[in-house]
């Protein structure tokens, strides 16, 4: 058995929003390291091969580095806990119980860039979350360990939790910046990026939060450390969100490059009354289906790249034989199209007319024509959005068709004439 | 001799002869078209809204495929009817002038007040109508302005989607129309023809042809 949730969920940091018992618990030796030797900083970070847990992989030091180099006066730590994917509930965890290692992470990024304001962007429908930060901010307000990073920085670091719009969209980084703009949560173009161009125009770190809380550790035990925690090339642990047709579904954190096996079977405990594994939604669950000559693969960043799916989130939401793979595409589209800020037609438009398609084909309405035109909307949307929410959707729409064909024929078959272009 | 173009239509491949709408296009192969149309090509149904992306570019345009001219290697999605979530049911007879106009649009349509102005119903709309721009004129109270921009509206329903507010713009702009006309003074010449109609004086056209 692998060691589990020994480092971002260990039991004795665990601790919620008491500053004491975190710093007990060896809390606030990460900072005070980072304060000591801030030029070290994103160095450790490259060695350790730290990427951005909110789903892009992104290697985060080189995301620090492009803050670092910007001159402005004024600089911005947002911590993006908006999380509000389905199946994804990692992010919420860590805020609730351990608010003060996420402090920690999201202030050693203020010393890296050099920032005076840490924002945290929490999801307002995580009522527990947003109170646990609200309350843990509230005990760093005046603490030597904040006091102490105003010589570092050269001028007194600001402290602020803010709801987040609680839609989907707005986790996407650009509208992360919209809405703390006081705009509506729109996802923008790149360039400008957020570190060029954030809030308030001034240059603005973004990170997930589950990136962010590795931070202290990685200062703490050095990239050595951090580095043989993960199995194989990978490195670190990993929050995995697991749930569905599993029989212990929950929050396990695990070396990085754990197979998708050891997941579901070993720690997951197996499939739900014993019934036979089908298939995985990763992360998103925008991405590429994994299924069953897929348990194998490690759960890291590139070994999912590699079989042309992502690791996302690390939501794995497991599908047992019996349950209907268009049905969850359906329902899973439908949340896009609700999420669809509706900037781009194509983007709301598209996701509605593919939820609106697979619903007729999940309920035996549908037609060969309709599985045609469905195929033929994951070809003509891709890369039409300003953000790539639109292409996420596509993916998996996309992945279940191929994966599962006939799943989508044996309705279809049963539906009115093949030609006829029906629509109810 | 005509030229054949060839475009991709809800993942049918369609040859067709230039020039032709999307909609022509669309039946050229003998399809039975039971969706999607309406009105055969004047462009005041909105029944054929639909996708569109032209060769070579990225981004993907609303449009309405009787008026829109069928390109080589175009590809078209046409997108289903749907009705609003909520129906809006109001009775223009009890409105009586603009002030209880602007109460019932505050009443039915809440949520016009959040625009946003993205102008997403802006880009959604086939017609190339400034929605936003009607709907902020009908929450500002001109609605006589707001109703003229929603004139040439055929209720296609696209802004619906288009909006993260969850506007209906449309079916605000009906309203507005609605009340608009029905607050109205007639010009003097239709009244006098409709009271000659009225008393038998003027037969309509239909009756005489009979």
């Amino acid at each position: 058995m692998q060691p589990l949730n020994h480092v971002l969920l260990h039991p004795a940091i665990q601790v919620g929003a008491d500053l004491n018992r975190w710093r007990n618990a060896g809390g606030g030796v990460g900072l005070i390291m980072a304060a000591s030797q801030p030029a070290a900083i994103i160095p450790t970070l490259q060695a350790a091969d730290l990427r951005g847990m909110g789903g892009a992989g992104f290697p985060t030091w080189r995301k620090w580095t492009a803050a670092a180099a910007m001159v402005a006066e004024t600089k911005y730590v947002v911590c993006n806990g908006n999380e509000d994917e389905p199946g994804t509930f990692k992010d919420r965890h860590l805020l609730r119980w351990t608010p003060h290692q996420v402090i920690e992470g999201a202030l050693i990024a203020a010393i890296a860039i050099k920032a005076s304001h840490v924002i945290f962007y929490v999801n307002p429908h995580q009522a527990d979350s947003i109170a646990e930060m609200r309350a843990a901010v509230a005990q760093w307000q005046g603490s030597d360990l904040l006091a102490g990073l105003e010589p570092i920085i050269g001028q007194p670091v600001k402290l602020e939790v803010i709801a987040s719009s609680g839609r989907y969209i707005g986790g996407e980084e650009t509208a992360v910046v919209s809405w703390l703009n006081q705009g509506f949560p729109f996802p923008s173009r790149k360039p400008p990026f957020p570190f060029e161009k954030g809030v308030g125009g001034q240059p603005t770190l973004i990170n997930n939060t589950e990136t962010l809380a590795n931070v202290p550790h990685i200062l703490n035990n050095g990239a050595d450390w951090y580095r043989a925690l993960g199995k194989g090339e990978a490195c670190g642990t990993k929050l995995y969100s697991l749930s569905g047709d599993v029989l212990n579904p929950g929050l396990y954190e695990l070396p990085m490059g754990t197979s998708l096996r050891d997941l579901v079977f070993t720690y997951g405990g197996g499939m739900l009354d014993g019934r036979a594994f089908k298939a995985v939604f990763t992360g998103g669950p925008s991405n590429t289906l994994l299924t069953a000559r897929d348990l194998d693969v490690a759960l890291d960043f590139d070994s999912v790249r590699a079989r042309q799916s992502r690791l996302g989130t690390g939501a794995m939401i497991v599908m047992s034989e019996g349950t209907s793979i268009v049905r969850k595409v359906a329902d899973y589209v439908e949340f896009f199209a609700t999420g669809s800020c509706g900037q781009c037609p194509s983007c709301k438009c598209g996701t509605f007319q593919m939820a609106r398609l697979l619903d007729r084909i999940a309920t035996g309405r549908g037609t060969a024509a309709d599985v045609g035109a469905l195929d033929h909307l994951c070809a003509l949307l891709p890369g039409s959005g300003r953000c790539a929410l639109i292409d996420g959707a596509v993916t998996v729409v996309k992945s279940a068709l191929q994966t599962f064909p006939e799943e989508y024929q044996r309705p279809a078959a049963a539906g009115g004439a093949p030609k006829a272009n029906q629509q109810t | 001799m005509d030229e054949i173009i060839h475009l991709r239509i809800d993942g049918r491949d369609v040859a067709v002869a230039a020039p032709a709408s999307i909609l022509q296009a669309a039946m050229a192969d003998g399809t039975a078209l039971t969706a999607n149309v309406g009105c055969m090509g004047q462009g005041v149904c909105g029944a054929c809204r639909c996708l569109v992306r032209r060769e070579g570019e990225k981004q993907i345009a609303t449009a309405l495929a009787c008026e829109t001219r069928a390109e080589a290697a175009m590809q078209v999605s046409f997108i289903v009817y749907f009705t609003p979530d909520k129906p809006h049911r109001y009775d223009i007879a009890a409105i009586q002038d603009l002030w209880q106009l602007s109460d019932a649009v505050d009443r039915h349509f809440p949520e016009a007040a959040h625009c946003r102005h993205c102008s997403g119903c802006d880009r959604a709309c086939p017609k190339g109508l400034s929605v936003q721009q009607g709907v902020a004129l009908s929450v500002a109270g001109d609605f006589a302005a707001a109703a003229a921009i929603f004139e040439q509206c055929v209720m296609c329903n696209l802004c619906t989607l288009a909006c993260p507010e969850g506007i209906w713009p449309n079916h605000l702009g009906l309203m507005v129309r609605r009340a608009i006309a029905a607050l109205t003074l007639r010009p003097s010449d239709l009244i006098r023809r409709l009271n000659e109609i009225e008393r038998g004086a003027m037969t309509p056209d239909a009756t005489e042809k009979e």
